[in-house]
């Protein structure tokens, strides 16, 4: 069976776009064109002179090929003069995709009541419920929005959690990123929507480098999801994102990933490739981040959601699925970096691997010398559906003598003979694998809001959809 | 109608068995013999058990069987009740019949479910039953009785059940019984593959297939059962 990518066409649209090519005057002109303060400007160029001193990393379980960083243009907009003015084809496109870009249909109970910023390429072209959310005092808006109206906020928090010196990706990110979400939840707030990011890459030869900052104020909750999809171009995409999340004492963020991005080709011609940095910091005493992940697309993937556990008792979760097929490689996992007492973190991954695809699980937990009584749970599956390649690499370092660290980890195949049990009781052969599938990822996918669960089981089975044989 | 003409069956290059021929029709039919002769193998190569090799041919409902794949049999008409049902982790019970039934509205999901929730009941299981996890910590009993939940709500043509009473106790064999008597009463087919007595008693067998010596007799002298459960398989050996 071929495989399909039904998110993979691209649409004509009349675009600003740079020219390929970083220089210090690239950013000066996206800075510029962004009229930012003179401190935002300046973090740019830091991280800018910072990128010269260091090099790309060459990881021991990914290849592709070396990428140009001289030859992808790093700015390219949708061209509209407002937000009210968004052209047509543009408004097509995400009705394709499901992406409800009007408050109109959820409030028709077309489509499910959730808040969503839309980030095409480069820019954010629209933001709905802003106005409900902001009679709780939320600020759900692009942050180039936010630099402008809220400019304190962001400086206290933009490159608090990851620094512009990180890694190699976060670095190119601080100096040219264009656009994402930010999000702040005040006080005692516990946000009445479902807060939604989409991404969409749409122009060719173009970076997609944003940025998303969520902070939760004492006694919040919010929760979080963002969706991805890009057109089926014959060369690689670079998408290189920074994820900072801060949660303040006893505020809780749930956030939840469906990575959809092109994954490539049969013979892994194409396909994004996908460098972020993703952490959460529990800064207050009682707060709790949890990440969610499903991890479909991508040619290359490479995150690590992490957590710092810093206030006593925070909690920190990882769940995640990654399924590779064809050529794909994904090298994910996460950190969880106990600072604070009695801290815990669970970390669930389940990765499925078909075709020459290669699927990495990397971990780190770290009990730090003062992070007594802490508690980390780690469980790693890996489910191969035919000659590829599961892996592995978990880091546990223990600094105090208090703390139990956990790591449970089983690599199998799908079992012959319950495949044979379900088509005993009539199942066709794709549908028992999807059953077993779906059983094998079920702790996960638990964890995903509501809405968006029978979606990722979905997404799953068409994924898998010709990937076994 | 189930036809065997001259199949034989064998895994790994070893012959298990030869010469079948066996016809079965509407009513209860017996198959019996000594451990090991090959009495479950019979019954999942009527399934297309990947583990088995089989030649000749087979039939149902006039359809050559040769060169359909389990699920397409199943869909047929034939259903096997597994003597040690197989553990699938994050399945639910009521999913299976679900995910058979190909249902596709609420209504008939919601109706399917009360059918499910009602047999579950009858048969003593917890009523949290349908979102269980199938085979999955549970007792053999319990998996016997979800095998026979199975039977009731697919409810096929022709239901071969290797070993249906094994983990039951005595109540739960008389409920077994009423079920599989009222599924004949029906016009259906039931093939039990047994050792137990009581279950042997209890029905009047339209035949009895002895499996020894690598291969089958099939008769429809019901006393033939009575024979073996005082003597033993020793007039087959």
């Amino acid at each position: 069976m071929a495989y399909e990518y039904p998110e993979g066409f691209v649409t004509p649209v009349e675009s600003d776009d740079f020219e390929p090519g970083l220089t210090k005057e690239t950013i000066l002109k996206l800075s510029a064109l962004k009229n930012e303060p003179a401190w935002l400007t300046d973090f740019r160029l830091n991280a800018f002179d910072h990128l010269q001193k260091i090099k790309e990393p060459n990881w021991s379980t990914v290849n592709y090929k070396p990428i140009d960083f001289q030859a992808m243009r790093y700015y390219s907009a949708p061209k509209f003069t407002n937000k009210d003015d968004i052209p047509q084809d543009v408004l097509d496109t995400f009705e394709k995709l499901g992406v409800p870009l009007h408050e109109r249909d959820a409030l028709l109970g077309l489509a499910p009541k959730v808040a969503v910023d839309v980030i095409m390429d480069s820019v954010s072209i629209a933001t709905t419920f802003q106005a409900e959310l902001a009679e709780h005092g939320i600020i759900f808006c692009s942050i180039s929005e936010a630099v402008q109206h809220h400019p304190e906020l962001v400086k206290k928090y933009l490159g608090s959690v990851v620094s512009y010196k990180d890694n190699y990706f976060a670095t190119l990110n601080s100096a040219v990123f264009s656009d994402g979400t930010f999000c702040y939840i005040p006080k005692g707030v516990r946000c009445p929507l479902e807060l939604n990011t989409y991404f969409r890459i749409n122009a060719r030869n173009t970076g997609q480098f944003e940025r998303t900052l969520i902070v939760a104020d004492d006694d919040s909750f919010v929760s979080y999801l963002e969706g991805c999809t890009a057109p089926a171009f014959t060369e690689n995409t670079v998408h290189a994102a920074i994820v900072e999340l801060v949660a303040m004492t006893k505020a809780e963020i749930k956030y939840s990933t469906v990575q959809n991005w092109y994954p490539g080709d049969e013979n892994g011609i194409g396909g994004v490739l996908n460098f972020v940095t993703k952490r959460g910091l529990c800064k207050g005493d009682y707060s709790k981040i949890s990440w969610t992940q499903v991890e479909t697309g991508s040619a290359v993937t490479w995150k690590y959601p992490s957590c710092i556990l810093r206030g006593d008792n925070s909690v920190g979760e990882f769940y995640s699925v990654a399924v590779t097929k064809h050529q794909q490689q994904a090298d994910t996992g996460t950190k969880m970096l106990h600072v604070g007492k009695n801290t815990r973190s669970t970390i669930i991954s389940k990765g499925i691997s078909s075709g020459n695809s290669i699927n990495t699980y990397r971990g780190m937990v770290r009990m730090g010398k003062n992070a007594h009584n802490s508690r980390n749970y780690t469980e790693c599956d890996s489910l191969m559906l035919n000659n590829s390649r599961a892996l592995t690499l978990p880091t546990v370092m223990q600094y105090n003598s208090s703390s139990i660290v956990e790591h449970e980890a089983s690599t199998g195949k799908l079992s012959e003979e319950a495949l044979y049990y379900l088509q005993c009781k009539g199942l066709t052969e794709e549908d028992a694998i999807n059953c077993l599938v779906t059983g094998f990822c079920k702790s996960v996918f638990q964890q995903l809001p509501l809405e968006f669960a029978a979606e990722a089981n979905k997404l799953l089975s068409v994924t898998l959809e010709g990937a076994v044989g | 109608m189930l036809v065997l003409q001259d199949v034989s069956i064998s895994t790994d290059n070893k012959e298990i068995l030869n010469n079948v021929n066996l016809e079965f029709g509407p009513g209860v039919h017996y198959i019996v013999g000594p451990n090991g002769a090959g009495k479950s193998t019979l019954a999942h190569a009527i399934m297309a058990n990947p583990k088995y090799n089989v030649t000749g041919t087979m039939k149902f409902k006039d359809t050559v069987l040769t060169d359909l794949a389990t699920w397409e049999r199943a869909q047929l008409g034939l259903f096997l009740s597994f003597q040690n049902p197989t553990p699938i982790e994050g399945m639910s019970n009521f999913r299976l019949i679900k995910e058979s039934l190909k249902m596709d509205s609420t209504k008939k999901i919601m109706d399917e479910l009360n059918g499910f929730k009602g047999l579950a009941a009858d048969l003593g299981l917890p009523s949290d039953w349908d979102k269980k996890e199938l085979n999955v910590q549970a007792s053999g009993g319990e998996k016997k009785k979800n095998e026979l939940i199975q039977l009731k709500m697919l409810n096929p043509d022709v239901a071969i059940l290797d070993e249906p009473d094994s983990g039951l106790d005595v109540d739960a064999i008389n409920d077994l019984i009423i079920q599989l008597n009222n599924f004949v009463d029906t016009n259906k087919t039931v093939i039990i593959v047994s050792h137990y007595e009581k279950l042997l008693k209890s029905f009047n067998p339209a035949t009895v297939t002895v499996v020894a010596n690598h291969t089958t007799t099939q008769t429809t002298d019901a006393t033939t059962v009575d024979t073996i459960l005082s003597n033993g398989f020793k007039d087959f050996a």
